[in-house]
């Protein structure tokens, strides 16, 4: 049925896309560095992870609907967005700084202490701006789709994916200082989205199966209803599959492909899932009401409005 | 300290939608914005063995409200008498908290970029009547009263006939009550 | 929250009402250096007890409406072009007479003719102007409202009983009648006194909002009301359920009522109203058995058409039998006010000459509601009661036949027409004939607060003044021995006017100065409640202080006044009356004016049965389409289909469908329900779309969805007694509406 839903839209959905990838990509940057030392991830990379956030953090901005009031939104501590937000400004400073190590001309490069520390800030920054699209959404009783802790695995592979399918983009423009240090990351990604693959479907399975009837339904959407072709055939093969196959495959071009089509991908499970959230858990009644309201384009609505 | 509740019974209640246009012209809503719908249940079954029932809806003023946890600005606060409200000035039209609400209470004001709901008429609580919606129901279906008084009709209804919450299983303790002359 | 200091200085409070229903309900109107600054529905006004419906809650929209005609206007261009020059009163009114005074001359008073609608004006007024003008033609559409049923029952009981004492009753039954969209005050009771054990009967094709609180449901067949009557009149008498003392001392023709609804039997009735026969003689058995109760008046029996007068009477008797009158619980008997001055009083139908009065349009057909059932009824109520029900309604030109004179010139010319308060080309019956009817009259005058399709073909529009802006005395179409009144919170905006003041202006304007005394309608209206004695100064102090007057509540009137007004004094079970008037004494069985057994060639055709109207939320008939507070909640016209039918036919829930008799088609939107049967179809009443194009010969969509479209006026579907036409029980068949055809014309 079709009516007025007044609930999240794209920008946010772009918003989870820049911050998941950019929180990715700062884990990915900050573990490397704590595994293998500094160098192994290029320096465009660390920066564009600090720099996807800020522009999911611009994103979330134009989102609202007072965007210069968007000092306002680190007053409640109890509030998740609240909590985001610092951790996203937070990660942003940390980003930045730990990518500044790779301009050696800056003063700093050498301080070692400093550098692990930002290191460190990165990964546990990263990991909360990967992760908590899914508790925030997760949360949201009423919404069937996103409701239970499902969706934190589901964000934090997403987001591990474009991380480091980003990355792999990134080196292959401005290749790290030791690039053979993360060869592997290709096959890592490829990795995290057969995993995410499995994940997906066990989503899936579980809702329709295993819990409320409202879940259910919700969930039979993406295998039936209106979301169905644009998740199979986009997200699950074009998104996931196809950049797995091509992840595994030696050649640059081709890697390149696939870390495009995963970041593709990720983009498109953000967006489906921002508009599954449109689904609330419905009173007795409230949809055949609201089905009926006009949407607002009708003819009654712009008569008389002069006198 | 009063604890206001609203008692809405169904037995009564003919959907007839004045609630919802009284609420409308009192607070000045914007053309396309209802605080409180009515929706219609049925005619369920198979004719001629049918039954009906009407259910205003409007914000329970939850005692464990998601809109506030979810309200990054603060902006959605809770009143000690259990008033849920929107302090318009610091809402930044997130919308966290229309996407936590779980009755679709909460709606955002395209103009002024902010979320609205209803706040149980709290300028005329205050001074001491009763909400428009209530004021309005030429049906009486609507009982506004102070739940911790225990000579209140709410809390006689609430206590004495068998009441029921919507979605109560979520937890959040909803101040709305519904008496149904049946189940739904 | 527009906030308003109620305390601050210089506010006054006005005791106002809403008028968007005939409820009249209470309303304090805060008013400040004339403008109104507040409004709330009375607490302590006996109707509404504060509460306000959706229609009340938007007074204010309503008052200062950009839509709403504030001057007079006269026609410039083309009719229906909507070209208009702002004129002054005073011209309006001096071209509207001479050209009136010129009708006259030429073709004589009865040339002229006069619509109105819905009993919330000041109707008397209209009548007195008729009346010294010498034109016998006003009419209303209340032939399917309330005022057949009135006068077939007055017939029988000498008065119609419509005041009910609910509070003492055990069961009542609601025939044709949904209060909870229409009459929701009455409809508050009834919950109430339900919880407390009345039974509730609903008899109503549909599962209405008042259904569904119902004890029994009793769904039949549209427009076979009459065989269920008549069954439960068997029912009754053949399972011993009468109260024979009651029959004994107060009712004549007992005997002949038992002997002729002797074949009436449920099983005769079942195939008839598709109840089964249980479901009948359960009905006819809670209302004989919980006594006392009553029988409420629905429009829908006023709307049957042919049968319509024989359903009203059977209805009608089962209160006989059943002693339900005038007994405390019952539907009372209270008869005119003796104290006050009535309508009818007002009216000055002496002063139309015996040969006007001739002239009547329709009156030699349907003389129950005209000149010869009216001057015989008003006859007996004044012998007995002292005073006549109100001619403005009970007497009047049949309506489809003066637009048929319009068209036809036969019997003779109506040249004039004055519309006040009526949107016929809605509310009247085969709205194209009233449409064609409004094209060709000669010269037109609207008085209304918008421009409706109607006024919009009119050489004159009138701005009225509304709910706010005048006062109001509510007595039930002037009938009821009680009465209401109301204060005018602020004089008319702009420059409109009340009815009664166009009605006297323009009577002034036709030399009728010497009976137009009173200067405003206050002074009209004090010199008529002066003899309640309440010592009053102004009409204002009696609504300051006193605001209504209910008599002492008396049962059992007949038995010190000595009998019924009736020409025997008693119940007249064999009607005296209306066989003199050349109509069965007794209810004899008419079938539906469209049905499967009498026209199978036409249900083949059209093979669903068909009930056009019954009110909805939040509209009055055909108002308020432009307050977009209102129209926001149903912005488009639903019909409702039970979900087999709808799916034989290819429809799902929200299909344009059209819905088309033999003749015409329109268009509304499928409400798939298990709350109608399988091939009934209901459709709303009212529709018209006044943000489109206003012009002729768009006029708004008036016919696009209009579901008068549909019904029948045709001399043959009309009751013989009253002469009122056919919206229920027609033959109808439904189909999609494809996006192609959607901006056909009908
Ligand atoms: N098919 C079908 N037809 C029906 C019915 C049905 O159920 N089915 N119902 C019938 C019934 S019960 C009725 S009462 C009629 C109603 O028929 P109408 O009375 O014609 O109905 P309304 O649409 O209310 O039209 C009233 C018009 O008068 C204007 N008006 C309102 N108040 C005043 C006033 O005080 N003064 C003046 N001058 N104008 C005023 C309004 O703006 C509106 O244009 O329709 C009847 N027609
Ligand atoms: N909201 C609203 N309220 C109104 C009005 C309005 O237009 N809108 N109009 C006012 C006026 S003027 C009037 S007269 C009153 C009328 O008020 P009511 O007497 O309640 O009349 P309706 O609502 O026209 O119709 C009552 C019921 O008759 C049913 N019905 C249809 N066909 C048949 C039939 O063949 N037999 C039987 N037994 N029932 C049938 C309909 O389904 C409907 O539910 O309402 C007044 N109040
Ligand atoms: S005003 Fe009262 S009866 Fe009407 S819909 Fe609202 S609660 Fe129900
Ligand atoms: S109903 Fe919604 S808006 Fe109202 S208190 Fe509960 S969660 Fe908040
Ligand atoms: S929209 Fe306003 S009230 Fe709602 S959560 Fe955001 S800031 Fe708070
Ligand atoms: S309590 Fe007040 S704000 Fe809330 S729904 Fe009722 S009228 Fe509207
Ligand atoms: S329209 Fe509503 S508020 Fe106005 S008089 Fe009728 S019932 Fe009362
Ligand atoms: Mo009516």
């Amino acid at each position: 049925m079709k009516h007025k839903e007044e609930g999240w839209g794209w920008m946010l959905a772009v918003d989870f896309f820049f911050a998941g990838m950019g929180g990715g990509m700062l884990l990915i940057a900050g573990i490397a560095d704590f595994l293998l030392g500094e160098g192994n991830t290029s320096v465009l990379g660390n920066f564009l992870g600090a720099f996807c956030i800020a522009i999911g953090a611009c994103f979330l901005i134009l989102e609202l609907g007072r965007p210069l009031q968007a000092w306002r939104v680190f007053m409640n501590p109890r509030a998740i967005l609240t909590f985001g937000a610092w951790t996203m400004t937070i990660a942003i400073g940390a980003g930045l700084i730990y990518a500044s190590f790779g301009l050696k001309m800056l003063p700093w490069s050498d301080w070692v202490i400093l550098r692990k520390l930002m290191a460190l800030g990165c990964i546990v920054t990263g990991l909360i701006v990967a992760t908590y699209p899914g508790v925030l959404l997760g949360r949201h009783k009423s919404r069937p789709f996103w409701n239970g802790p499902g969706m934190i695995v589901l964000f934090l592979f997403s987001s591990l994916v474009t991380g480091g399918a980003a990355h792999i983009l990134s080196a292959a423009i401005l290749p790290a200082y030791y690039p053979g240090g993360l060869s592997g990351l290709p096959l890592m990604v490829a990795l995290l989205l057969g995993f995410q693959l499995i994940f997906w479907v066990g989503y899936l399975w579980v809702k329709i199966s295993g819990t409320t009837e409202r879940e259910a339904k919700a969930a039979r959407k993406w295998l039936k209803g209106n979301f169905s072709g644009k998740f199979i055939y986009g997200f699950l093969l074009i998104g996931t599959l196809l950049p797995l196959v091509l992840l595994l495959f030696p050649g640059t071009g081709v890697i390149a492909l696939g870390a495009f089509l995963a970041l593709l991908g990720g983009l498109l499970m953000r967006l489906l899932v921002v508009y599954s959230g449109e689904d609330r858990t419905w009173l007795p009644g409230e949809e055949c009401y609201r089905a009926r309201l006009p949407l607002g384009t009708e003819e009654f609505l712009k008569a008389w409005n002069t006198k | 300290m009063a604890r206001y509740a609203l008692v809405i019974d169904s037995r009564r209640c003919i959907g007839c939608h004045s609630c919802t246009v009284a609420c409308r012209v009192h607070n000045d809503l914007p053309i396309d914005m209802i605080y409180n719908p009515v929706t219609t249940v049925g005619p369920t079954g198979v004719f001629p063995n049918v039954h009906m029932v009407h259910i205003p809806l409007l914000c329970m003023h939850c005692a464990n409200p998601p809109c506030v946890d979810a309200c990054p600005s603060a902006a959605s606060q809770q009143r000690p008498d259990g008033i849920v409200w929107v302090d318009e000035k610091k809402c930044v039209g997130c919308k966290a908290c229309v996407m936590a609400c779980p009755y679709g209470a909460r709606i955002p004001n395209h103009e002024k970029g902010t979320v609205q709901k209803c706040d149980f008429c709290k300028e005329r609580i205050d001074e001491g009547l009763r909400p428009h919606c209530v004021e309005t129901c030429h049906q009486k279906a609507r009982i506004f009263g102070d739940l911790d008084d225990e000579n209140s009709e709410v809390y006689k209804l609430v206590h004495g006939e068998h009441s029921i919450r919507l979605l109560k299983e979520l937890g959040t303790d909803p101040y709305v009550f519904y008496i149904y002359g049946w189940e739904v | 929250m527009k906030k308003v200091d109620l305390e601050q200085e210089g506010i006054e409070i006005k005791k106002a009402c809403c008028y968007f229903c005939h409820q009249n309900c209470g309303v304090l109107v805060y008013v400040k250096d004339g403008k109104i600054i507040h409004f709330e529905g009375d607490p302590d006004h006996p109707t509404n007890t504060g509460g306000l419906c959706c229609r009340g809650n938007v007074n204010l929209i309503h008052l200062d409406h950009p839509a709403r005609v504030n001057y007079p206007l006269k026609r410039k261009g083309e009719r229906g072009a909507g070209e208009w020059e702002r004129i002054s009163w005073d011209q309006a009114l001096d071209e509207i007479a001479a050209k009136l005074a010129a009708i006259r001359d030429q073709f004589g008073s009865e040339a002229v003719a006069t619509a109105g609608g819905t009993q919330r004006t000041d109707d008397w007024a209209r009548r007195r102007f008729m009346n010294l003008f010498g034109s016998p033609n006003g009419f209303h559409n209340s032939h399917l409202c309330w005022i057949p049923t009135f006068m077939v029952e007055t017939a029988i009981y000498g008065w119609c009983p419509f005041e009910i004492d609910l509070g003492l009753s055990r069961c009542i039954v609601l025939w044709g009648q949904n209060p909870g969209a229409s009459t929701m005050p009455e409809m508050s009771a009834i919950s109430l006194l339900k919880s407390q054990g009345l039974k509730v009967i609903v008899i109503d094709p549909r599962y209405t909002e008042t259904a569904a609180k119902a004890d029994l449901w009793l769904p039949l067949r549209p427009g076979s009301d009459l065989a269920l009557a008549l069954a439960w009149l068997h029912v009754i008498i053949y399972e011993g359920l009468c109260d024979y003392t009651f029959i004994e001392e107060n009712c004549v023709g007992f005997d002949e009522l038992t002997l002729h609804v002797e074949q009436y039997t449920p099983e005769w009735a079942a195939p008839l109203t598709w109840l089964t026969p249980d479901q009948i003689r359960e009905g006819a058995r809670m209302y004989a058995m919980n006594r006392p109760g009553n029988i409420q008046w629905g429009v829908a029996v006023d709307q049957l058409g042919k049968p319509a007068g024989s359903a009203m009477h059977a209805r009608a008797l089962l209160r006989a039998i059943t002693g339900n009158l005038d007994c405390p619980g019952a539907d009372l008997l209270t008869g005119p006010s003796p104290d006050f001055i009535t309508d009818e009083e007002m009216e000055l139908n002496e002063y139309l000459p015996e040969e006007q009065r001739a002239k009547q349009i329709g009156s030699d057909r349907y003389k129950l509601v005209t000149w010869p059932g009216y001057s015989r009824i008003a006859e007996l109520t004044k012998k007995y009661w002292g005073k006549a029900p109100t001619a403005e309604w009970m007497c009047e030109a049949h309506p489809p036949s003066v637009f048929k004179a319009i068209l036809s010139q036969e019997p003779y010319p109506v040249k004039a027409l004055l519309v006040s308060a009526t949107n016929p080309v809605n509310s009247y019956g085969e709205s194209k004939q009233v449409l064609e009817a409004l094209r060709t009259v000669d010269f037109l005058v609207t008085c209304d607060y918008w421009l409706t399709p109607t006024a919009m073909l009119s050489d004159y529009v009138l701005p009225i003044a509304g709910s706010f802006e005048r006062p109001t005395i509510t007595s039930t179409y002037g009938c009821s021995d009680f009465l209401l009144t109301s204060q005018r919170a602020i004089q008319p905006m702009y420059e409109r006017r009340t009815d009664f003041e166009f009605w006297r202006d323009l009577g002034l304007k036709l030399g009728q100065g010497e009976h137009w005394p009173w200067e405003t309608l206050e002074d009209a209206y004090l010199s008529r409640i002066e003899p309640l004695g309440y010592g009053v100064e102004s009409y204002d102090e009696f609504v300051e202080y006193y605001r209504y007057h209910f008599p002492e509540r008396e049962y059992y009137k007949y038995k010190e006044k000595g009998g019924f007004a009736t020409p025997s004094g008693k119940i007249e079970l064999y009607s005296s009356t209306l066989k003199e008037l050349g109509y069965s004494p007794l209810p004899e069985y008419i079938p539906p004016v469209e049905n499967e057994i009498d026209n199978p060639e036409l249900a083949e055709e059209y093979p669903l049965v068909l009930t056009t109207g019954g009110g909805v939320m939040p509209f009055h008939h055909s108002e308020h389409f432009q307050i977009k507070e209102l129209r926001f909640l149903r912005h488009e016209p639903y019909m409702e289909i039970n979900p087999a039918t709808a799916a034989k036919l290819s429809i799902e829930d929200g299909d344009w469908v059209w819905i088309e008799t033999k003749r015409g088609r329109i268009k509304q939107k499928a409400n798939l329900t298990e709350g109608i049967r399988p091939g009934v179809v209901y459709t709303q009443r009212g529709w018209w779309y006044p943000e489109r194009d206003m012009r002729d010969p768009e006029l708004g969509g008036c016919l696009e969805s209009n579901t008068n479209v549909l019904t029948s006026v045709a001399d043959e579907d009309c009751d013989p007694l009253s002469g009122t036409w056919a919206n229920k029980g027609l033959l109808c068949r439904v189909y999609k509406a494809y996006d192609s055809d959607r901006k056909e014309d009908n």
